[in-house]
């Protein structure tokens, strides 16, 4: 955890003990400022949220903002360019709904990203065991299969010159996509047969 | 496409909340009742896949891409309620881990996707697998894909209508559904068939590994 972000706020640090956020509570906190944020219809007060969120954020709040940025901006782009081209072909004023659409959409990346910091969803799952099993597991399987789509990537990559048609690669994807089935299925078995033995699963 | 928080107005995502948190709870009742310990580390395996389906950019005609659901096939493993819970997960997951997707959009993709593409699959799965079991997968896969996609086309095109600041501009999602209806369905026509044909791949080898949750092994 850095010292930054939401933890931040409340961290005990050097000085006296302050109590520390829980990460319940902070995805709490986050969840309730998304749903608040999307009732402000003021492009002056996203902009003021948008600059307070940024300062408290802490260190590597530029790193977080191009972060966040890089979520929203093809949509963003996209979304701008096509409304300013309607309002081009409509004669309809549309910088001001545009402004406030892309303030919104970023503060909200924004949050959303200081949030994937300073939160860890492990801990803010404990009082559901089952969801956080489940989470562990699935979090498991993501990088399993990603690693073995990359070492299949780099090992069709370094046995030919040519890049691979878009025939191969759907077939090739096909042939590693069972066999990461098979191998995920078999280490997901694994992973629950160890958490029984060790009473894991005894709640 | 995944859409981020603050294109969707409260005045759609709450009444969705609204819906979709007895659905979440009915189907957690349903989880409790079908996932015991020897299932769920498989369920997590295809969440995990549904989870990689919808990030993986599929290559279509003209240099676009679109991305997979990948509820289909969790229904057609594991049942429509399961499939559900399942996939809100993956939204969750999605929105929270990866920064992908947004928390407010979460109801209204859960209801369309998750719910309906569910048990629209399961619907059509049961009654075309007389006919011929394979094309019962392709067909429901399919057909839900592009009911899931036309109603997040339908929700978005809303969004001018019912969230309008006093001059009449809008607050969200800025475009109606002479827009929204022909972006979103298009590319998913073919996000359909790639993704019908990819399910019945893994159903087909579901099956063989007998890892079908219900019906005897023959579908969901």
């Amino acid at each position: 955890m850095p010292a930054s972000g939401i933890g931040c706020l409340h961290r005990a640090g050097r000085g006296p003990e302050v109590p520390t956020l829980s990460h319940p509570a902070r995805l709490g906190l986050y969840l309730l400022a998304v749903v608040a944020i999307s009732f402000v219809h003021d492009p002056r007060g996203l902009a003021l949220i948008l600059v307070g969120a940024l300062l408290l954020s802490g260190a590597g709040r530029l790193r977080l903002l191009l972060r966040a940025l890089r979520v929203v901006l093809a949509i963003l782009l996209l979304l701008s360019a096509g409304f300013l081209l309607m309002g081009w072909l409509t004669g309809q004023p549309v910088v001001a709904a545009l402004v406030l659409i892309n303030l919104r959409v970023l503060l909200l990346a924004l949050l959303t990203a200081w949030m994937m910091r300073a939160v860890n969803l492990d801990r803010a799952l404990v009082h559901w065991p089952q969801a956080q099993r489940w989470l562990v597991i699935v979090r498991g399987q993501i990088q399993l299969f990603r690693r073995l789509a990359q070492d299949y990537r780099y090992a069709q990559r370094s046995r030919s010159v040519l890049p691979p048609t878009l025939r191969e690669r759907y077939r090739g994807s096909a042939a590693i996509g069972l066999a990461a089935l098979d191998k995920g299925v078999h280490n997901a078995d694994l992973v629950t047969q160890a958490m029984r033995s060790r009473g894991a699963l005894h709640d | 496409m995944h859409i981020p928080d603050g294109l969707i107005s409260p005045q759609t995502y709450l009444p969705a909340l609204a819906v979709a948190v007895p659905l979440w709870w009915w189907a957690g009742r349903s989880f409790r009742r079908q996932v015991g310990d020897e299932v769920l580390p498989r369920l997590a395996v295809f969440t995990a896949l549904a989870f990689l389906l919808s990030s993986l950019m599929l290559p279509l005609p003209g240099g676009t891409s679109g991305h997979a659901i990948g509820v289909g096939l969790l229904t057609l493993v594991f049942g429509p309620w399961v499939a559900f819970l399942a996939y809100t997960l993956v939204l969750v997951l999605q929105a929270l881990v990866m920064g992908a997707g947004g928390i407010t959009a979460l109801p209204v993709n859960a209801l369309a996707m998750g719910f309906v593409g569910a048990f629209l699959a399961y619907g059509l799965f049961h009654l075309l697998r007389s006919v011929q079991i394979d094309l019962a997968v392709v067909v429901a896969v399919f057909v839900s894909i592009l009911a899931s996609a036309l109603l997040v086309a339908l929700v978005l095109g809303l969004q001018p209508l019912i969230a309008q600041a006093p001059d009449g501009s809008p607050r969200f999602f800025p475009f109606g559904w002479a827009v929204t209806v022909p972006a979103v369905l298009v590319p998913h026509l073919f996000i359909g068939v790639a993704e019908a044909a990819l399910t019945l791949l893994i159903w087909r080898h579901a099956r063989k590994r007998h890892w079908l949750l219900a019906s005897g092994g023959q579908g969901a």
